[in-house]
C-alpha cells in the first residue's frame, strides 16, 4: 500500500503535466485542420497587418490631425513615450493609442 | 516505509525536478505566446518647440525668440512625468530709440505626474495646463499654432496664468461605435510661487469626437474660488473634413471680464493640380475674431470691443520646421492697426536613454 502511493502521485503528476501539452496538441490539431496551408496563412497574416496598418493610419490622421500636421515617424521607444503623452494631453482613447503606436512603429 | 539511501533520495529529487520542469514548460510557453508582441518599452524623451518670430504692431517691430523645452519620463506601463517650460523675449525699441530693449520671461507651463488608471481614467497631479477650450492645452505650442498671435479670448477660463496647481482627472473612451467622449475635471489651489503662480479654481471640459467625419464639439466651465468668484464658460468646435486637407477650428468663451469668439480655417495645398511639388508644402490660414469687453478689469484682455482678422501663409520645409508669416488688422475704439508676423518655427525630439533612438 505504501509503495503504491508514490506511484499514484507520479501518475497524477504525469497526467497533470501532459494535460496542457495534450490541450496544445489538440488546439494545434484543430488549427491545422481549420487553418489554410502556409502560403494562404501568410497571405491572411499579411492582410491582417495591412488592415491594422490602414486602421492605424486612419486613427492617426483623425486624432493627431485635430491639432497639428502629421509628424514623421520616430524610433519606436520614443514613439511609445510620445503616444502616451498624447494619450494624456489630447485625451485619445486607449484603443486609438495602441493602433496609432502600431502604425507609427511599423 | 523503508528509509531511503542518500543516493536514492538525490535521484528522487532530480526526478521530481525534471517532472516539475516538464509540468511548467507548457505553462511558460503558453505565457510567452500570450505576451503582447507590440509591447515597446518607452524611454525618456526630450523635445522642444522653438522659434523666432518678428511682429510688427502698428509699425513697431518686436523681436520674439522663444524656446519651450519639454521632458517626458515614462515610468512602468502606467505613469508619465512631464514638464514644459517657456523662455521668451519681447525685444522692441523704446520710443525715440533704435536699440531693441526688453527682458526674457520664464515660466513653468506644467510639471505633472500622470497615472493612467484604466482606459477611462487618468489622474494628474502637480501643475497642469487648465483644460478650458482647445487653444490653451492643445494649440498653444509655437510649432503647432497656425497663426503666431494669441486669440483675444485666450485668457478667459485659463485664469491669469493658464495653469493650475492641484489635481485633475481626465480621459477619453468610446461612448458608442465611432463616437468618442473626452473629458477633464480639475481643482486648482492658489499658488504664489515665482514662475508657477495659479488661482484657486475648479472646472472642466467635455467633448464629443466623431472620428468618421472628424468633428469635435465640446464645452468648458470654470468657477473662480477667489476674489469675485466669477464663472466662465465656453464652447469649441473642430472639423477636419477627411477628403480635403482643411482644418476648421472655432472657440467661443464668456466671462465677467469679456466674451468673444474666433474661427480659423487652414488649408494645406497638397492637392493642388499645379506646381504640386512646391505647393504641397504651403498652408494658407485665415482667422476672424471678435471680442466684447466685459464689466471686469483684466490686464490680460482688451478693455474695449475689438475685431481682428488675419491671413497667414506657412511653408513647411519638413513637418517639424516651417516658415510662418501673417498679416492682420485690428479694429478697436483705441485705434486701428496692422499686425504683421514673420518667423521660423522648429521642433526637435531626442531620446534621453541609451538605445532610445533605435
Amino acid at each position: 500500500m505504501t509503495a503504491r502511493r508514490p506511484m499514484l502521485l507520479l501518475a497524477l503528476l504525469l497526467a497533470a503535466s501532459t494535460l496542457p501539452l495534450a490541450g496544445m496538441a489538440a488546439g494545434q490539431g484543430e488549427a491545422n485542420a481549420t487553418n489554410p496551408p502556409p502560403a494562404a496563412s501568410a497571405r491572411v497574416q499579411h492582410e491582417d497587418d495591412e488592415n491594422a496598418r490602414a486602421e492605424g493610419e486612419r486613427r492617426f490622421h483623425a486624432n493627431c490631425g485635430r491639432c497639428h500636421q502629421s509628424p514623421h515617424k520616430l524610433p519606436p521607444r520614443m514613439m511609445a513615450t510620445i503616444v502616451r503623452h498624447m494619450r494624456v494631453r489630447a485625451t485619445i482613447t486607449d484603443e486609438d493609442m495602441r493602433l496609432i503606436l502600431r502604425y507609427m512603429t511599423q | 516505509m523503508l528509509p531511503l539511501s542518500p543516493n536514492s533520495r538525490r535521484s528522487k529529487r532530480r526526478f521530481f525536478a525534471a517532472l516539475l520542469a516538464l509540468f511548467l514548460a507548457p505553462v511558460v510557453h503558453a505565457q510567452s505566446q500570450g505576451q503582447d508582441s507590440e509591447a515597446i518599452s518607452p524611454v525618456p524623451v526630450f523635445t522642444m518647440g522653438t522659434g523666432f518670430i518678428t511682429t510688427f504692431e502698428g509699425g513697431t517691430p518686436h523681436l520674439g525668440p522663444l524656446v519651450a523645452p519639454l521632458i517626458l519620463v515614462p515610468v512602468g506601463q502606467k505613469w508619465l512625468f512631464e514638464t514644459r517650460g517657456t523662455i521668451e523675449a519681447d525685444l522692441a525699441p523704446p520710443p525715440g530709440s533704435d536699440d531693441f530693449k526688453g527682458s526674457a520671461e520664464k515660466s513653468v507651463d506644467y510639471v505633472q505626474l500622470d497615472y493612467i488608471a484604466n482606459r477611462y481614467l487618468t489622474v494628474t497631479a502637480g501643475r497642469y495646463l487648465i483644460p478650458f477650450g482647445i487653444y490653451n492645452e492643445r494649440l498653444y505650442p509655437i510649432w503647432i499654432r497656425n497663426l503666431q498671435t494669441d486669440p483675444l479670448i485666450l485668457p478667459i477660463g485659463g485664469s491669469e496664468y493658464g495653469a493650475g496647481t492641484g489635481a485633475m482627472v481626465r480621459g477619453g473612451f468610446d461612448l458608442a461605435p465611432r463616437v468618442e467622449l473626452n473629458y477633464a475635471a480639475y481643482f486648482s489651489a492658489h499658488s504664489s510661487v515665482s514662475h508657477m503662480e495659479s488661482d484657486r479654481s475648479a472646472g472642466g471640459r467635455a467633448g464629443i469626437f466623431l472620428p468618421g467625419p472628424r468633428i469635435e464639439l465640446g464645452g468648458s466651465f470654470q468657477h473662480l474660488l477667489q476674489e469675485d468668484r466669477t464663472n466662465s464658460f465656453g464652447f469649441h468646435f473642430e472639423w477636419q473634413p477627411p477628403p480635403v486637407p482643411l482644418d476648421i477650428r472655432a472657440e467661443y468663451a464668456r466671462s465677467h471680464d469679456g466674451s468673444g469668439y474666433w474661427i480659423e480655417s487652414a488649408y494645406r495645398l497638397s492637392q493642388s493640380p499645379v506646381w504640386q511639388s512646391a505647393l504641397r508644402h504651403v498652408q494658407v490660414v485665415a482667422r476672424m475674431q471678435q471680442f466684447y469687453a466685459g464689466a471686469g478689469e483684466s490686464d490680460e484682455m482688451a478693455d474695449v470691443d475689438t475685431n481682428q482678422f488675419e491671413f497667414g501663409l506657412n511653408y513647411y520645409f519638413r513637418d517639424d520646421m516651417r516658415f510662418v508669416s501673417s498679416y492682420g488688422r485690428q479694429f478697436s475704439p483705441d485705434g486701428n492697426e496692422n499686425i504683421w508676423t514673420l518667423g521660423l518655427t522648429y521642433r526637435l525630439a531626442l531620446p534621453l536613454w541609451p538605445g532610445g533612438g533605435k
